[in-house]
């Protein structure tokens, strides 16, 4: 269950917006008073805040445990959870049960399941490693060397909403705060004029809505800020943003008076963090308003670039993921739709084939983009849904997939998640599921060891990232999780 | 502080610098020390170092809740050194050498045997191992011995942790500085300043503590003309009366109300709940309740009582009351799983009411603090006999109005709808239910894999296929019908018992034997009948002719049934006893057939199951969105026949352990402590947390209190008293208020009248360069803090400036964002948990989802935006500039006093005049701005700091 260890809480990390005291009381992120000094100089933040009981930004950069390969994180969520037996983990043995039992029991997974359903889609080898990727992902397959598969994820239940809590936040029931709100609690982020964690979902919300970027315990400014990329227009991807009653040059002129009726308030006061703070929070917001509209403005890029990405609203999602992470955002979830687009138990050859018709150009786009910007080295990509599917067919029933017998179910046994930058070995395949893909078997990563790797990719200890609340430390990967060695550079 | 496994004790009996040990893992693994060398050796700093950060963690967090102080599995230990040394070959630890170690075999995963068997232990925890035994298992002397077991944490925690001890009346200390107390609390302050040589700060002025007082009771700016009145106002009770006064207003229950609303989790929605309604519909009564309780003074454990157990109390006529048990129910719904919403309620009432974080207990013992795993279980017991009555029940008087005659009707029509294809679908199912009694007993007969119990519900299936739990519970009742039903499933069991080689050859035997115990009345007749009269070759023909038998009965009920109908006649049993007596395998007590229809609802089908949770939700819309729909109380009652609960072992409910009662935790209750008498126990709980000789209840609601005066706690964790939080500042203080509160009849009013009439609390925030020196965080006091605004009083004081406030009090939730904006006071927004805006998370708004202890306080530029842009603030400027103080001045310079008045109750200086008559003078920088300069200037006034922070 939850993190009991014992071990002190190691003094002298951040004193964020929060108190100092407060931090004091409730990090338990091994930062020496190294990382004081570099948030309280960072960016000219606090221009004057003092270091023993100062406010700061929660939000300004920090150093991990160790120095990591990986800055930042763009999570491509396939919600829904893509079939990994038609996508990267081809399984030929299938072809020679196509419509009969498999030579095993079928495994219990939501519904039930029947014969042996081979994949639609072909195969081929690509790159230097010769790794094999389906058809529907021949442009990502183009960076296949970059890319290190995980064939052998494993989850602990065949249901969305335990499993993307597993995957998002490390705990399949229970409120615990985010893979994003740790990484940004832990690390900060480089542009203050930009939120530090942003989860952008076309069309609405997925299945278990705000909690898969939630911050549950951890202070409310680690939750992920919502965008519906659905929208072009910037009022509507940040709250705020924009003032159509002054003009920039007339609300230029307001905080100018602010500022001196702000000072003269400070003077008669004598020193205060919290007002200075608060200060210098107008400035940032001012500058903020130019700032995000610009990194959302996709229209300022290259006709070259637009045209690498492709059309559609996936494309330019990903390529605002891009443009955010240039400009230091530090962790993007990047969700493929409203509700659960990849969920296919019917028609899963139709709806496999349009999904990754979506994604496929922008996901290879993105990653040769930050390829060539140099960038990939410390942008760590992931792509994976809550889990998998099964390599048998779903059996027809009222209300589920509407008579078809052309689906697969939900499977937690295995399935595939692939990363690729930030420190990871690319052009590798780790682990395996058996023969026909039903099942991790060989070097199995359960979702708390692919958390650990995230986060030693980053440059933390996933046992040491810790917050105290309720009386107890609290970690991402709760008592478990082991780092796969084999997937770093 | 002890180490969290207790304290080292020193009774060194045995001094082998090795690991001890005994039989490891079930095995034969004896326990060897190392041979004939008798001498210990001695251990090095660095190995007693390494012994200790790395390693007796690692027993203790990963080892020796099986094999520790309490059990020891296999009968091994990894609490302290040598307890027994014996022969034997397999050792399990040979120091200096690991490969040979049975302890690092298992560690490793590498045999049958994996240890701990929860999950493996690190690659650096395993070498952590390695190192230890290969340096010679170093085991430090002088070290734990001894771990403290639970009762001994208890008795110690007793005795000497601050927050377990009885408060004690204290005795204000002496000061040099008499003059400057004003009450108790000073001299308490004072005596710790006076130690450090530190001076209480000057008092602040007037206009300043109004203004401090006024936010800090009501959550509103004062008026100018308040300010004004109390300037004037030169008699010494001048402060006194002001404060009188600011807690007679009725805006008081909003700003306190709402500070406790912060430790309940209070949100309007359930959390995730798929297609479900998410809207709670009556949790604004709980949250009207509290804002009432605190207006009235209600005492504070009185209000405890309330909050646990209304139902149970004595209410008389007005039964507004039950309300209070929303405190318990408007928790997160965690996808409706019981355990969680137990446990949400276990830690709202242990760490919101008393500061103890029991639910760490849910798994183990708590790690630090005096709670056994099984006090988590009585306490899960009281919950767990607790149920939310189907209807909540009404409070006060439904309206007689058409309005409400019309919701009347629509809410039955809606309920009346679900209940009809409810029954009909539940027809529909027990008739299958019966016509497949056939398929279940072949089922159970060819004795498929029985399933991990719990895992069914959340699968769904077709008709045609067979439901797991159904599987199981056929299999129970065939197991049990031995006993039972004899003369029924008699034959079966005996066909049962054959092997299947021998199953034809006997078969028959058994088969022609039935006649004659049929005879005998020891067998049914007609199951004899069927047997005997064609032997059958395999289980699964009995199975099948059993099956059939059944369906025969039941189609011979449907034809009694009909012709009872057609002839009036009651029928209520077969007139042949044989077959009646196989009718109650389908209808009778027990029968797997037989589903209530509150458990019908996990064996419909899934398009089933999705119209009735359409039609459910349609009926909770209604009552959520009707404004014609009665308050009612999120109450909870008894259960008919409470629950005695069991431990989960690791928190599991698919293992449960001893059996415990449901009673109060041990460590606050005498050594005769007895298990709760009435019902579920709530009550009885309810009167120990709010009982004057509770050590925690009262010394938990004063450091609350005093956090929202000073914007700091005495102790510093709010929410957690326990043995590893920080002591209080001022334990003395701390006492002498939890001990004056109860004296005073646990009245809130009288509490901040005594800390708000203190010396302590008058004096001016202003810095001061040596006090900061020595004390920068102001724990001794030394000044008034200065604070930031909570969200709540920001946006109430906008609309305050610009008289839009809307006094209404109570009722329904209202959005907060929706346009026209609502003049409504913050408190009453609606607060869904699962999509909190972000403008509250920006603004550091409590968490809706865990009892709070203090909201941080952060400072980024979200907050700044809302000020600048948000179309909220935009419009409460505007209507500020409108207002006929202002517009109705021709003067400029009077028209700026009155904005200044208006937004910071006080006059423009000189210098502010100056630059504000000069920034309206100036011309706008270009066409497209909408607002006057007037506007814009009334914009910045409530940008401020001084509009946002209290001094």
């Amino acid at each position: 269950m939850t993190n009991c260890r014992n071990d002190s809480i190691v003094r002298g990390c951040q004193p964020g917006g929060l108190s100092r005291r407060e931090w004091l009381s409730r990090s338990g992120m091994g930062l020496g008073l190294a990382g004081l000094a570099s948030v309280l100089s960072a960016d000219g933040m606090l221009p004057s805040a003092r270091a023993d009981d100062g406010y700061a930004n929660p939000m300004a950069p920090k150093q991990p445990h160790f120095p990591g390969r990986a800055k930042h994180v763009i999570h491509l969520f396939m919600n829904g959870g893509p079939s990994h037996l038609d996508t990267f983990d081809p399984k030929p043995a299938l072809e020679k049960y196509a419509g009969q039992n498999l030579p095993m029991e079928n495994l219990r997974t939501e519904r039930r399941t029947g014969a042996a359903f081979p994949s639609p889609f072909k195969f081929q080898r690509y790159g230097q490693s010769g790794i094999e990727v389906s058809e529907i992902f021949p442009r990502v397959a183009e960076s296949i060397d970059e890319i290190a598969l995980v064939r052998s994820m494993h989850a602990d239940v065949p249901n969305h909403e335990p499993s993307l809590m597993l995957m998002n936040c490390g705990e399949s029931r229970l409120v615990r705060p985010s893979m994003g709100s740790w990484v940004t609690f832990g690390l900060g982020t480089e542009n203050q004029n930009l939120p530090g964690f942003i989860a952008m979902c076309p069309g609405g919300y997925p299945i278990k809505e705000t909690e898969n970027w939630q911050s549950a315990f951890l202070p409310g400014v680690y939750q992920g800020t919502y965008i519906d990329t659905r929208h072009t227009d910037l009022e509507k991807l940040i709250q705020n943003i924009r003032n159509d009653q002054v003009s920039p040059g007339d609300q230029r002129r307001q905080l100018d008076l602010l500022a001196q009726l702000n000072r003269r308030h400070l003077d008669q006061r004598g020193a205060d963090a919290a007002l200075e703070a608060r200060i210098h929070a107008f400035e940032l917001a001012y500058r903020m308003q130019t700032e995000a509209a610009e990194a959302f403005d996709v229209s300022r890029e290259p006709r070259h670039i637009l045209d690498m990405y492709g059309p559609g609203v996936q494309a330019r999602q990903i390529l605002i993921a891009r443009r955010l992470v240039e400009r230091g955002v530090r962790y993007v979830q990047l969700w493929h739709g409203e509700g659960q687009p990849w969920d296919n138990h019917d028609d899963i050859e139709e709806n496999h084939r349009r999904l990754a018709g979506q994604c496929d150009q922008a996901i290879g786009a993105l990653l040769k983009d930050l390829k060539q910007r140099g960038m990939l080295d410390e942008t760590l990509v992931i792509w994976g849904g809550e889990f998998g599917r099964t390599p048998t067919v779903e059996l027809p029933q009222p209300g589920a997939n509407a008579g078809k017998v052309n689906g697969r179910d939900h499977n937690h046994y295995g399935f595939t998640v692939w990363l690729a930058g930030g420190g990871v070995k690319g052009g590798q395949v780790y682990g395996a599921t058996d023969e026909f893909g039903f099942k991790a078997v060989d070097n199995p990563v359960h979702v708390h060891d692919l958390q650990a790797t995230i986060l030693h990719l980053l440059g933390f200890d996933h046992t040491r990232l810790t917050y105290r609340h309720a009386g107890r430390d609290f970690r991402l990967t709760d008592v478990h999780g082991e780092v796969v060695e084999a997937l770093l550079a | 502080m002890s180490s969290p496994h207790g304290r080292v004790a020193m009774n060194m009996h045995r001094r082998f610098p090795f690991v001890a040990l005994a039989v490891f893992g079930g095995l034969a693994g004896l326990v060897r020390q190392a041979a004939a060398d008798e001498t210990p050796r001695p251990v090095s700093a660095q190995q007693a170092e390494f012994f200790e950060s790395k390693v007796r963690p690692l027993f203790a967090n990963r080892c020796q809740e099986c094999h520790g102080s309490d059990v020891q599995e296999a009968g091994l230990r990894l609490d302290a050194p040598p307890m027994a040394i014996e022969r034997a070959g397999d050792p399990v630890i040979v120091p200096g050498d690991p490969g040979q170690s049975r302890l690092i075999e298992v560690v490793r995963y590498q045999t049958d045997v994996q240890m701990p068997p929860d999950g493996k232990l690190s690659d650096e925890e395993v070498a952590a191992l390695v190192a230890w035994v290969d340096m010679g298992a170093p085991w430090p002397a002088g070290s734990a011995a001894h771990v403290e077991t639970m009762d001994e944490r208890m008795a110690r925690a007793r005795a000497e942790h601050w927050a377990f001890r009885p408060v004690a009346a204290r005795e204000p200390p002496s000061v040099k500085d008499a003059g400057w107390c004003a009450n108790p609390i000073d001299a308490f302050v004072l005596a710790r300043l006076e130690a450090q040589d530190l001076t209480p700060s000057p008092p602040a002025d007037r206009r300043t503590l109004l203004r401090r007082a006024t936010f800090d009771v009501v959550g509103l700016p004062p008026s100018y003309d308040q300010v004004q009145a109390f300037l004037n106002d030169k008699t010494p009770d001048a402060f006194e009366r002001a404060v009188d006064r600011l807690l007679a207003s009725p805006q008081y229950g909003e700003r306190w109300g709402r500070h406790w609303l912060d430790v309940a989790r209070y949100a309007d929605t359930k959390g995730y709940v798929f297609t479900q309604e998410r809207r709670y519909p009556f949790s604004y009564t709980y949250r009207d309740y509290v804002v009432r309780a605190f207006n009235e003074d209600l005492p504070w454990d009185r209000f405890i009582l309330e909050q646990l157990a209304a139902d149970q109390l004595d209410l008389g006529e007005d039964n507004r009351a039950l309300a209070a048990m929303g405190f318990l129910t408007l928790g997160r719904r965690f996808m409706f799983n019981t355990q969680d919403i137990i446990d949400d309620r276990i830690d709202v009432v242990s760490r919101g009411l008393m500061g103890l974080t029991v639910s760490c207990a849910r798994c183990h013992d708590h790690k630090f603090d005096p709670v056994p795993t099984a006090d988590y279980y009585s306490l899960y017991g009281v919950f767990a006999s607790s149920v939310e009555p189907d209807t909540e029940p009404l409070i006060g008087q439904a309206e007689n109005s058409e309005a409400y005659a019309q919701y009347e009707r629509e809410l039955n029509e809606r309920e009346r709808a679900f209940t009809e294809f409810r029954d009909v679908k539940y027809r529909q199912l027990r008739r299958e239910l019966r016509a497949r009694a056939g398929d279940y007993l072949l089922q159970v007969a060819r004795e498929q894999t029985p399933q991990a119990a719990g895992d069914e519900a959340m699968l769904s299936l077709g008709p045609g296929e067979l439901r797991p739990q159904l599987v199981r519970r056929w299999r129970e009742f065939i197991e049990q019908s031995a006993a039972d039903r004899p003369a029924v499933f008699g034959p079966w069991h005996a066909f049962a018992a054959l092997e299947p080689d021998e199953f034809a050859a006997k078969a028959s035997q058994i088969a022609a034997g039935l006649p004659a115990k049929a005879a005998a009345m020891e067998t049914n007749r007609l199951v004899a009948e069927a047997l005997a009269g064609q032997p059958p070759p395999s289980m699964l023909d009995v199975a099948r002719l059993y099956g059939e038998l059944l369906a025969r009965v039941d189609r011979m009920w449907d034809e009694a049934l009909e012709q009872a109908s057609a002839s009036g006649a009651a029928v209520d049993r077969l007139e042949d006893p044989a077959a009646e007596e196989l009718r109650q395998v389908l209808y009778g007590r027990g029968s797997p057939a037989v589903v209530p229809v509150e458990r019908a609802q996990r064996l419909f089908a899934r398009d089933v199951r999705d119209q009735l949770t359409a039609l459910r939700r349609k009926v909770e819309e209604l009552k959520v969105d009707s404004p014609a729909a009665p308050p009612r109380a999120m109450a909870l009652v008894d259960a008919p026949s409470p629950t005695d609960p069991q431990v989960f072992i690791r928190g599991n409910a698919g293992r449960p352990g001893e059996t415990v009662p449901r009673q109060f935790l041990a460590v606050l209750s005498p050594a005769d402590r007895r298990p709760f008498q009435q019902g579920s126990g709530r009550l009885e709980l309810a009167r120990a947390i709010a009982s004057p000789e509770n050590p925690l209840t009262a010394r938990v609601l004063v450091n609350r209190v005093w956090l929202h005066h000073f914007g700091e706690p005495l102790v510093e964790t709010a929410s957690d008293f326990g043995l590893r939080s920080e002591p209080p500042t001022h334990p003395e203080l701390l006492d002498y208020l939890a001990a004056t509160f109860v004296e005073q009849g646990w009245s809130l009013k009288k509490l901040h009248r005594l800390i708000m009439l203190s010396s302590t609390y008058q004096q001016a925030s202003s810095e001061r360069a040596e006090a900061a020196a020595v004390d920068p965080e102001n724990r001794l006091l030394w000044r008034m803090n200065r604070r930031r605004l909570e969200f709540e009083p920001i946006r109430d004081s906008y609309l305050a400036a610009a008289d839009r406030l809307d006094p209404a009090m109570g009722g329904r939730p209202v959005d907060l964002w929706a346009r026209p904006f609502s003049p409504r006071r913050t408190i009453y927004a609606f607060i869904d948990r699962q999509d909190l805006p972000g403008i509250l998370r920006n603004f550091d708004f409590a968490n809706p989802d865990v009892s709070n202890d203090e909201r941080p306080r952060t400072t980024v530029p979200q907050q700044a935006l809302f000020a600048m842009n948000s179309p909220f603030v935009l419009e409460q400027v505007r209507a500020m500039a409108a207002r006929q103080e202002v517009a109705g001045q021709s003067d400029p310079e009077h028209r700026v006093q009155a904005l200044y008045r208006l937004a910071l109750a006080r006059p423009a200086e000189p210098p502010e005049v100056e630059l504000a008559l000069r920034f309206v003078a100036e011309q706008p920088q270009d066409g497209t701005t909408k607002l006057d300069p007037w506007e814009m200037l009334a914009q910045v006034l409530l940008s401020t700091n001084e509009f946002i922070f209290v001094d």
